[in-house]
């Protein structure tokens, strides 16, 4: 905690330290190897995720390793797309809730009405369980894209609004701040050269942690069917799709829950990694 | 998500050692009493608080939604005269602010309002669907608190490594892994491959008791064992903790025996964190329980919300949003209160 202050580090070769060791490399390949897959499945799949096939539903199998679905479509190919979805929307929402977050929790330096009031608006916030906020969301937007996008940055800005201010409050009345105070630099470059940094490394590493949270949220609405709706596909759309068929072709849904599982493994061995290298001293 | 739990860890209240404190379960009992009374006049301002927004919140979003209930409620090529008539008849020509006050008004008469899609009182609705949630909610309360607890004091005791890696696997895995996915997994595990149990479907637990069970088990299991895996990490890190503080050194000094130490010391300073953690878990369950509900193709509150979101009903949902939000802000006062409760410096310290 007692940290002395450091310049702000922006060509983050320290957090690149957490690919030197087995866990992080191990993640960092499974993630690079499934955002890749997902990235390309349009190159390699031109026929898209709807090309049909004349067998319906079959098992996993050496042709279709996914086995294929109710319009024999091919399982593994739509994952792949599903996934593209998927990441495509928490790689667009998790760096803006991450700086969101982080902006509205060191806002309280610069003026403490408006921090005080963002924290009480945060907490009303975490008082509407995750999926509840996501259902408000959708309430408006109504159900797509747009409004998972939404829901994921609402749900997700508590967290970090409130590791930014843990920074904030534990730093601001060090005697560095005081120092810089009278040297007469101003709040918000305060704020950035020496709260920020205090408050980056717990904040990349829950970066990873939100990143499943994120995906699993996707998955929790579309399974319900409020997220992403058919045809176009997501991994909680295909397990939306899936579970009607649980009894004809249980294998439907395995596909699915295998990358979701990969993705969330490898964002946790990530977090770890990361951890673990913030924490090294 | 982060746990902010304002508690502090308590090492004094068992300081002395094997002579526990035994000073007579009345004097406790009138103190726990007046510290209720003192502790909620304290908490209800901003208890209120939170219930008013989250009231306002919940009323708000539905009308931010575009689309007119009246033009839906009128049917197909409506003129525009009945689409008035309907208007006027479900007070929407009001201004916001009084469509709140005789919602609020209503709500506190016990009136939840009339479903604009389905033509049925709200409370019937609700009423009719609150029974299958119930029932769910209750086994999973039951088998987070049980499992949680459970694996939480395992995991805290001095016991084999070989325990302890399997309750940390145990862990690790729930951690990651939330309701719908445990909920898919057990299904094709237990559903499927050894076909035990039914995986969709429900039957009142009134009307036969055997085969409700049989239903609940698998979704009550799925939505609690990710819950459970969060209170079990917190009992075990909050007594890992507490076990390396002084008075548990002076206890094993005087010679108390380890099960003594384990149970009188460590576990009842650990176990006010758990408390506050099972309350903020139970909030998190009642909203599992729409995924659940859903993978289980069981007739709940949570489907009841599904279906009221996709159809726009907005009583219905402004009542289930409000009423979740309410459960969840009760059960953090009643986790403090035990809490408190539990520990006499907060108890007397108040």
């Amino acid at each position: 905690m007692a940290r002395e202050p450091r310049r702000f580090n922006l060509t983050a070769s320290r957090y690149l330290q957490a690919f030197r060791q087995p866990k992080g490399i191990f993640a960092a390949t499974v993630i690079v190897v499934l955002t890749t897959a997902a990235f390309l499945a349009p190159a390699v799949f031109p026929g898209g995720y709807d090309q049909q096939g004349r067998d319906a539903l079959l098992p996993m199998s050496p042709e279709h390793l996914f086995g294929t679905d109710e319009l024999g479509r091919d399982i593994l190919v739509r994952s792949l797309f599903g996934l593209r979805t998927d990441l495509t929307l928490v790689y667009i929402a998790a760096p803006i809730t991450m700086a969101v977050g982080t902006l509205l929790g060191l806002i309280g330096f610069v003026s403490k009405t408006t921090g005080t009031l963002i924290q009480r608006i945060l907490d009303v916030i975490v008082g509407f369980p995750g999926l509840v906020l996501g259902i408000c969301v959708v309430l408006v937007l109504g159900t797509g894209f747009p409004a998972l996008l939404i829901s994921i940055v609402v749900i997700g800005l508590p967290t970090f609004g409130r590791l930014a201010r843990a920074a904030l409050l534990s730093q601001q009345q060090r005697e560095y701040v005081t120092a810089a105070r009278t040297l007469g630099i101003s709040r918000s470059t305060i704020v950035v050269r020496h709260l920020l940094p205090n408050a980056v490394d717990a904040i990349i590493v829950q970066g990873a942690v939100f990143i499943v949270h994120a995906v699993f949220l996707e998955a929790s609405l579309s399974i319900v069917g409020l997220g992403i709706q058919p045809p176009q596909p997501s991994l909680g759309a295909l397990l939306n799709t899936g579970m009607r068929y649980i009894t004809q072709s249980p294998t439907y849904i395995l596909g699915p829950i295998i990358i979701l599982l990969l993705l969330a493994f490898a964002f946790s061995l990530l977090t770890d990694a990361l951890n673990e290298t913030v924490n090294r001293k | 998500m982060g746990l902010a739990l304002g508690c502090p860890t308590h090492q004094v209240a068992e300081g002395t050692g094997a002579s526990a404190p035994s000073s007579g379960p009345l004097v406790l009992a009138e103190r726990t009493e007046s510290f209720v009374l003192q502790f909620l006049t304290r908490k209800i301002p901003s208890v209120l608080f939170v219930l008013v927004v989250s009231s306002i919140v919940a009323f708000i979003l539905p009308r931010l939604a575009p689309g007119d209930p009246a033009v839906v409620l009128a049917g197909p090529d409506p003129s525009p005269a009945t689409v008035e008539a309907i208007r006027q008849q479900l007070g929407l020509n009001l201004p916001l602010w009084q469509q709140y006050l005789d919602w609020m008004g209503g709500l506190l008469k016990g009136d939840l309002g009339q479903s604009y899609v389905l033509h049925r009182p709200v409370g019937e609705l609700i009423a009719g669907r609150l029974e299958s949630t119930l029932e769910l909610a209750a086994l999973a309360a039951l088998i987070m608190i049980a499992v949680g607890l459970g694996l939480g004091m395992l995991g805290g005791s001095p016991r084999s490594r070989w325990a302890r890696s399997i309750i940390d696997v145990f862990n690790t895995t729930f951690l990651a892994v939330p309701p719908f996915l445990t909920g898919l997994l057990l299904i094709l595990l237990l559903g499927i491959v050894i076909p035990l149990l039914p995986v969709s479907g429900e039957m009142g637990f009134f009307e036969d008791p055997g085969i409700s069970i049989q239903f609940l088990i698998l979704p009550a299991t799925a939505l609690a064992l990710p819950q459970a895996a969060v209170v079990a990490r917190l009992l075990q890190t909050s007594m890992l903790q507490i076990r390396s503080e002084d008075f548990v050194d002076l206890a094993t000094a005087k010679g108390v025996s380890p099960f003594r130490i384990t149970h009188k010391h460590v576990l009842r300073n650990s176990f006010g964190n758990a408390v506050v953690v099972i309350g903020l878990r139970i909030g998190e369950l009642l909203a599992g329980a729409i995924v659940v509900e859903s993978i289980f193709a069981r007739n709940g509150l949570g489907s009841l919300a599904v279906s009221s979101v996709q159809s726009r009903d907005y009583l219905v949902i402004q009542v289930l949003i409000m009423s979740a939000v309410f459960i969840a802000v009760v059960i953090q006062l009643l986790s403090e209160i035990v809490l408190a409760a539990l520990d006499p410096r907060i108890r007397l310290g108040a």
